[in-house]
């Protein structure tokens, strides 16, 4: 689609250059990109809110299902805040809310809505349309669900050191938007 | 690794006639034979909890239904549960001294599922005191098991009183071993104290009522959709098997299952094969006697497109793992094993041979045709039997036939160094040119021609087996024999060469 990248960025998000950023992407305040990380917004703008982490080998990527792209209105992949991409996850999920995790390896597939707090285990893959409601756990090979009490504790601690260990090993990509 | 030695392409045929890749077999060196999981006694020698490494006796095991009393696994997803910490603010607020304080609660790092999920209170102590559930069918299950206990009491009871009419000459191996206090004083006349759950008769508990009116079935099952977030699955259910919760909000922390330490003996002439050290820190083996360690492995390099009736090439590696030079000969391999095996144990067992004659029924002719050398009886070593397993017959479809060849081949004592030596091999071995066609250290490359049979189909699995006769140097001395012995062991193997393809 769009050749040109229009990338925004709010103040306090750490985002690495080589981080690999397609299309039009608004990334919120105080989120964390590694390198090697991949957003691509390929059938619309992705909007990111603030404090996500997604780290490497992560590939969030806005791809619309086949029966569904004709369509006129481009439509808007929108991530919530406090959340957490893993290493080597893939998600191509249409609608993603507040506080989930996307563990390890795991694959969400592109007819799925997440709401808040849930977690996807690591190497879980889920398909089939659906949305998952607030503070579903998916786990084990066979994708077992399970209520949580309770949305996920947010990883503070995790993006305190990142935030102070990325930028001393890193190029990192300017900030270009002041927060409203 | 695991691809390799761990596939089922190349199999060893077991004493018993189990088929086994050669990671799986065990070899005696007591009865030089091979022996599998399947023809060695299992023993447990310690019980010990895979999580915190603790050592139980198998006493105390037993008394705590093999589980571990400080571990947990987790009721929803079977995995272990670790503790975890959190601070909570003081007890009393108001008190500007008083620190936070630090609680402990159980969490499964898999499915996310803590002993807060079902209101279990956090314990102050990071050992717990978790909370115990009551079984209320617990009375009655103690009173189902006295039961039990006193028949089998009064069983033993019995058992003595007509053995001692009989008159025994010999102790049998489990007096051996499993005497007791009232047994002794049987022996030497003193008066036997009675067992308190001796009585004439074991008390029996109420039978069990037949009901007739049972519970309805909930209307809503049918006309309300069910959820099942909260609904156990029937794996959770089951592992509880006293509580066997329904909703998710019953499921309770499990105490860890105990691991067992095993040991694996043969049953011919009761010698370990396998003995592990008894620390359960320990991954390490007193006695390791598994085949890899003692028998020449083969593995296939490649193999021609298979064609009915038609001749191909078959590449095969062998390795020799042991300190020793050894030398291999190929020999056919026969399916009908019985009788030899049977005449075989029967030489290795010459001291006790007339018994084991009288109890088998076996023709005498048998003994004599033992293909074995005379260097394999030590007569110090072998045992009576404790058990005889009768071989199977090998249940494998032979369907491809392999050239014998005649000539032999050496393969050098294995040398660990070898391999950091550039200088080349400087072994002077006259090879047979046309069988051995690649040699390296202590491995060796065959060429075989292999004949797929006429009648068989595009898409079969091509099997075919050959005997291994590899020259053993057994170190075991014995007090008549201090040298070690060489001698000749067969090991029948089987390579799975892959599927016929068309023929042109
Ligand atoms: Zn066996
Ligand atoms: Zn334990
Ligand atoms: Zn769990
Ligand atoms: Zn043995």
């Amino acid at each position: 689609m769009t050749s040109r990248n229009t990338i925004k960025i709010h103040h306090g998000s750490i985002v690495c250059e080589e981080s690999k950023l397609r299309g039009d992407i608004t990334i919120g305040s105080n989120c964390i990109i590694h390198p090697s990380a991949a957003i691509i917004a390929e059938a619309g703008p992705i909007i990111i809110g603030d404090c996500c982490l997604i780290e490497e080998q992560a590939k969030i990527i806005h791809r619309l299902p086949f029966d569904q792209s004709d369509k006129e209105n481009t439509p808007v992949l929108i991530i919530g805040s406090h959340n957490v991409f893993e290493v080597d996850c893939t998600v191509e999920a249409c609608k993603i809310g507040d506080n989930n995790i996307f563990e390890s390896k795991c694959y969400v597939g592109n007819k799925l809505t997440i709401t808040n707090g849930c977690i996807i285990g690591a190497g879980c893959r889920l398909t089939e349309e659906q949305t998952l409601k607030d503070n579903t756990i998916v786990y084990g090979r066979s994708c077992q669900m399970r209520e949580g009490l309770d949305r996920p504790v947010p990883q503070t601690l995790q993006m305190d050191t990142l935030s102070k260990m990325l930028p001393n090993y890193h190029h990192l990509r300017k900030p270009n938007k002041k927060n409203q | 690794m695991s691809y390799i030695i761990g596939s089922d392409v190349v199999r060893y045929a077991c004493t018993c006639g189990i088929l086994k890749p050669i990671s799986k077999l065990y070899f005696c060196r007591h009865c030089l034979e091979v022996r599998c999981g399947f023809c060695v006694c299992h023993e447990v020698d310690s019980h010990f909890c895979g999580k915190c490494a603790e050592n139980l006796p198998s006493s105390e095991a037993r008394l705590k239904k093999n589980r571990c009393g400080n571990c947990y696994d987790c009721p929803s997803c079977h995995q272990q549960l670790t503790t975890r910490a959190a601070t909570v603010g003081p007890k009393n607020p108001e008190d500007p001294k008083a620190t936070p304080r630090k609680v402990f609660y159980l969490l499964c790092l898999l499915c996310r599922w803590s002993s807060r999920d079902v209101g279990i209170p956090d314990q102050s102590a990071v050992s717990g005191g978790w909370p115990e559930r009551e079984n209320i069918h617990a009375n009655r299950l103690q009173e189902i098991q006295d039961m039990y206990k006193g028949i089998v009491l009064l069983d033993k009871q019995q058992k003595l009183e007509k053995d001692k009419k009989k008159q025994r000459r010999y102790m049998s191996f489990t007096d051996r071993t499993g005497i007791t206090a009232s047994m002794l004083r049987k022996r030497v006349g003193l008066p036997d104290i009675p067992h308190p759950l001796l009585k004439p008769k074991p008390k029996e508990p109420e039978p069990a009522v037949a009901k007739e009116d049972v519970e309805e079935l909930p209307e809503e099952l049918l006309t309300k959709p069910v959820n099942l977030c909260e609904v156990t699955t029937m794996e959770q259910r089951l592992v509880q098997p006293e509580w066997q919760p329904i909703t998710v909000e019953k499921l309770f922390p499990i105490h860890k299952q105990l691991s067992v330490k095993r040991s694996q003996r043969c049953r011919s002439c009761e010698h370990n094969v396998s003995k592990p050290e008894y620390n359960p820190n320990s991954i390490k083996f007193k006695i390791q006697l598994f085949a890899c360690f003692h028998i020449p492995e083969v593995r296939i390099v490649t193999v021609e497109p298979l064609r009915a009736g038609k001749t191909c090439e078959l590449l095969l590696k062998f390795s020799n793992p042991t300190q020793h030079q050894t030398v291999i000969t190929f020999l056919p391999v026969t399916l009908e094993m019985e009788e030899t095996k049977i005449s075989e144990q029967v030489t290795e067992d010459k001291s006790v041979v007339d018994d084991y004659l009288l109890e088998k029924k076996q023709p005498l002719s048998l003994t004599g045709t033992g293909s074995q050398p005379s260097s394999l009886l030590h007569a110090s070593l072998s045992r009576q039997p404790s058990i005889t397993v009768k071989p199977r017959p090998i249940a494998v479809p032979v369907v491809a036939d392999i050239t014998i060849p005649t000539s032999t081949f050496i393969l050098p004592p294995r040398d660990d160094a070898a391999e950091y030596d550039d200088s080349g091999d400087t072994h002077n071995i006259q090879d047979d040119s046309k069988l051995v066609i690649w040699r390296k250290s202590n491995k060796a490359v065959v060429k075989l021609q292999v004949t797929p049979k006429e009648d068989l189909k595009i898409g079969d699995e091509v099997v075919a087996g050959f005997t291994m006769q590899h020259i053993y140097v057994n170190t075991i001395t014995t007090v008549d024999n201090k040298e070690p012995q060489k001698c000749e062991h067969k090991v029948k193997v089987f390579v799975t060469l892959g599927n016929l393809v068309g023929s042109e």
